[in-house]
């Protein structure tokens, strides 16, 4: 009997894994019409992994307080071996993520994944999204640079238009009047343990949804129709499917070896690209360098906030709008999945993307 | 039912209205503008001219204000910002100028004051703001020894002989700064040696200042031997930054070609699946 | 499409080859920075000097410096006649303090004492301060 047998065998006596193995991998059936689209959740463990991973070894050498962090962060740029290499991948890994998730979300509301019985998926995905827009946020300053700073600075001003206890919000936000100290030292422990701790948990759970109500099956081809909702828990089986592996996980395995590529070629080609020069000098509260944006993921609320009268009333259409798309499970209630049937949602989901698109452009440009 | 849309409706109403009254966008201004400039900015004629001329300047750039050179006190509103007792030196004297600007440029009042140039002063010679300008100060090129500046007072011969003896090294310099920039750009480590290469520039050019011909002929060619150090490890880095990349080249073929394989894969599942 | 001359299973078989290939190509590539980023640097103790003013030194006191990545402390013990050594303690690497009603060094660890000639006087320490060489150079001091 071969090695590998064996050790199946001694933990199979004892946990029965082959069972889990079987109904997990090879038994696990999937729809025969299922598309590339389902990769993308592969795609986003296997980059937020490589986030993780590159997270611990930033966390070697960087030092989070104001007068050491930009010296470390240029420590690891120039001294330590391939440190440049980690600090790169971390950083453009974060905005390959961002892109990874909004085609993400795309898919699922194109195809109508989001509705009953799995709109704790859709819940738990969006906390995800923002989890995870937070996670950048946060980052973001680690680096102390001006583009650090004066981003954050940006970012964090925007709460003051909050009625009332706008003020306070941004003081608590800053850990005080201006980003400083107390600010680097919150943003640290965010970034590092705070969201990660309720990241780790609504992934799983989200994973767990996803196993648990079984994939959804495209809502395409000429047999799909509708299906009534269930008065009790069924896992939606597919028993003409094809096995998750090795069928299918080749697939996956084929679209993360592409993001993977897309990564390392911004990596090592284009660098630059999410890096303006401000990234490279030290922050200097005194001195506001000329044109400092939000990353391109953040420009279309910047440019909203630009855009109306009132900042205020900017930052409430953007907050109705994101309470509006993580309740969407509970407002659209219609059973339909088919795009070609949905013309309503169709157009606003068009148009969604061209407002994002065009509002980010606008912004970049602004 | 109708009662809790209503309740709703006014609610979202007022917290509009509320909105609507409230302040535009708040500005990030920075600038908080010193006296010397509010004043003069809005004064006709020469006494507002220096502030035009002076924004565009290299001065400016580098945050060198009135107050920096004229003395007194920026942060008042009255005419007490230019007394004496604050320091105010107002508008110095011809023969005061070199020490005016030499406080800061200590290296060239010393060798201008040591050359031809220098003791000539007070009699029809030539000083620093006659070539550079007061507020309009660029940054300094060989571009200031012309023969129309120079041939007002003499002729051109050894002020053009200078200007070939520096032209290629202030142009080696200039390439040098724009290298550095662009690996700093590249998030390399650069202070150093722009430290380096900003002082190696200063030292280049205050020596033209004792426009003596053999001595900036001398002090050109030790100037290119650092210069060269600097050029080298440039070019290390370059090299490095190439190496990279071809690391990088392998990688991301690697992972296309990965990625085509599983594709192929899956396609030999597709196929029995049909 | 009919049947190929190759059988899918035969071309997949293939292909996993390739694919497991490049596949340790490409953990070869993620290892090799792996190791080289966490491995502490290969000693940075190059033949680098370091010059200070002599001044710095008052006659029977220390000067506290940093030299190749390491603390390290000047002596001037008379006029003119300078020591310099690691002030990492040979114990167990606390690093030493100076006792300049005493003349000599004490490690807050474990009491170790060190005389300023580097000399172990008592304590734990094994053996005497590490010594680095000293030139003097007019009013600069070199060291290394």
């Amino acid at each position: 009997m071969g090695v590998k047998t064996k050790i199946v065998d001694f933990l199979d006596v004892r946990l029965g894994i082959r069972d889990i193995l079987e109904q997990n991998l090879t038994k696990y059936l999937l729809p025969r019409n299922i598309n590339v689209w389902y990769t993308l959740g592969a795609v986003l463990l296997t980059l937020f992994a490589i986030q993780f991973a590159t997270g611990i070894l930033l966390l070697i050498y960087y030092i989070p307080n104001t007068a050491d962090a930009f010296a470390s962060v240029q420590e690891i740029m120039n001294e330590v071996p391939f440190g440049w290499l980690i600090r790169t991948v971390h950083a453009v890994g974060a905005n390959i993520i961002v892109l990874a998730l909004l085609l993400h979300m795309l898919s699922v509301l194109f195809m109508a994944s989001y509705k009953r019985p799995r709109e704790l998926t859709w819940v738990a995905g969006f906390l995800i999204l923002l989890l995870s827009l937070g996670m950048c946020l946060t980052g973001y300053l680690l680096p102390w640079s001006q583009l650090s700073f004066w981003a954050t600075t940006v970012a964090t001003e925007s709460s003051s238009e909050i009625p009332l206890v706008g003020d306070a919000v941004v003081r608590f936000l800053r850990g005080g009047a201006m980003v400083g100290q107390p600010t680097l030292g919150r943003f640290f422990a965010l970034h590092v343990m705070g969201f990660p701790l309720v990241f780790g948990p609504l992934v799983l759970f989200h994973l767990f949804c996803v196993r648990r109500a079984g994939v959804s099956r495209p809502p395409f081809g000429e047999d799909y129709r509708p299906s009534e909702p269930l008065p009790v828990f069924r896992h939606e089986e597919h028993p003409e499917g094809i096995p998750f592996f090795p069928n299918y996980m080749a697939k996956d395995a084929a679209v993360i070896a592409f993001f993977l590529a897309l990564l390392f070629a911004i990596v090592f080609f284009a660098p630059g690209l999410f890096f303006p020069p401000a990234a490279f000098d030290p922050a200097d509260p005194f001195v506001t360098p000329a044109g400092i944006k939000p990353e391109w993921y953040f420009l279309w609320a910047y440019q909203t906030l630009k855009v109306f009268p009132s900042e205020f009333l900017g930052l409430a259409v953007q907050g109705g709008m994101v309470t509006f798309l993580l309740f969407l499970p509970f407002i659209d209630r219609f059973r339909e999945r088919r795009p070609a049937k949905r013309p309503v949602f169709v157009t606003c989901y068009v148009l969604g993307i061209l407002l994002f698109v065009g509002l980010s452009i606008w912004g970049h440009y602004s | 039912m109708i009662n809790s849309l209503l309740l709703f409706r006014t609610v979202l109403s007022t917290v509009v209205m509320a909105a609507v009254l409230f302040s535009p966008p708040s500005a990030l201004a920075q600038e908080t503008e010193n006296s010397c400039l509010q004043c003069h900015e809005s004064q006709p004629g020469r006494l507002g001219e220096p502030v035009t001329l002076w924004r565009t300047s290299i001065h400016a750039d580098n945050g060198i204000a009135c107050h920096s050179c004229h003395g007194g006190d920026p942060a008042l509103m009255s005419m007490e910002a230019m007394d004496p007792d604050r320091g105010f030196l107002g508008v110095p004297v011809e023969t005061d100028i070199p020490d005016f600007c030499g406080r800061c440029h200590v290296g060239v009042r010393e060798d201008y004051l040591k050359s031809a140039h220098g003791r000539a002063l007070g009699k029809g010679g030539p000083q620093c703001v006659t070539c550079h300008g007061n507020h309009r100060v660029m940054k300094a090129s060989p571009a200031l020894i012309n023969p129309q500046d120079c041939s007002r007072c003499h002729e051109y011969g050894r002020a053009g002989e200078i200007k070939g003896a520096v032209e290629e090294t202030d142009r080696l310099i200039g390439v040098l700064e724009g290298d550095l920039a662009a690996l700093h750009r590249a998030g390399i480590a650069t202070r150093e040696m722009e430290g380096e290469l900003f002082s190696l520039r200063n030292s280049f050019h205050r020596l033209f200042h004792s426009v003596e011909v053999e001595r900036v002929r001398a002090e050109t060619a030790r100037v290119r031997d650092d210069l060269e150090k600097i050029r080298h490890k440039v070019e290390q880095i370059q090299q490095t930054l190439f190496v990279r990349k071809v690391g990088g080249g392998i990688v991301v073929g690697l992972l296309v070609v990965a990625g085509l394989l599983a594709a192929f894969i899956r396609r030999t599942y597709h196929e029995e699946e049909a | 499409m009919e049947e190929s001359p190759i059988s899918p299973s035969r071309r997949r078989f293939f292909l996993s080859i390739l694919l497991a290939g490049i596949g340790a190509m490409l953990a070869a590539v993620a290892l090799w920075p792996l190791w080289r980023y966490l491995s502490p640097p290969a000693g940075s103790g190059k033949e680098e000097k370091m010059a200070m003013a002599r001044n710095l030194v008052p006659v029977g006191g220390a000067h506290f410096f940093q030299f190749n990545g390491h603390p390290a402390v000047l002596l001037q013990n008379s006029p003119g006649s300078f020591l310099a050594f690691s002030a990492v303690c040979t114990h167990l690497g606390c690093i030493i303090q100076w006792q300049p009603e005493k003349g000599e060094f004490l490690c807050p660890c474990h009491a170790g004492r060190f005389s300023s000639t580097g000399a172990v006087l008592a304590g734990p320490p094994p053996k005497p301060l590490e010594s680095i060489p000293v030139t003097l150079s007019g009013d600069q001091v070199l060291v290394g």
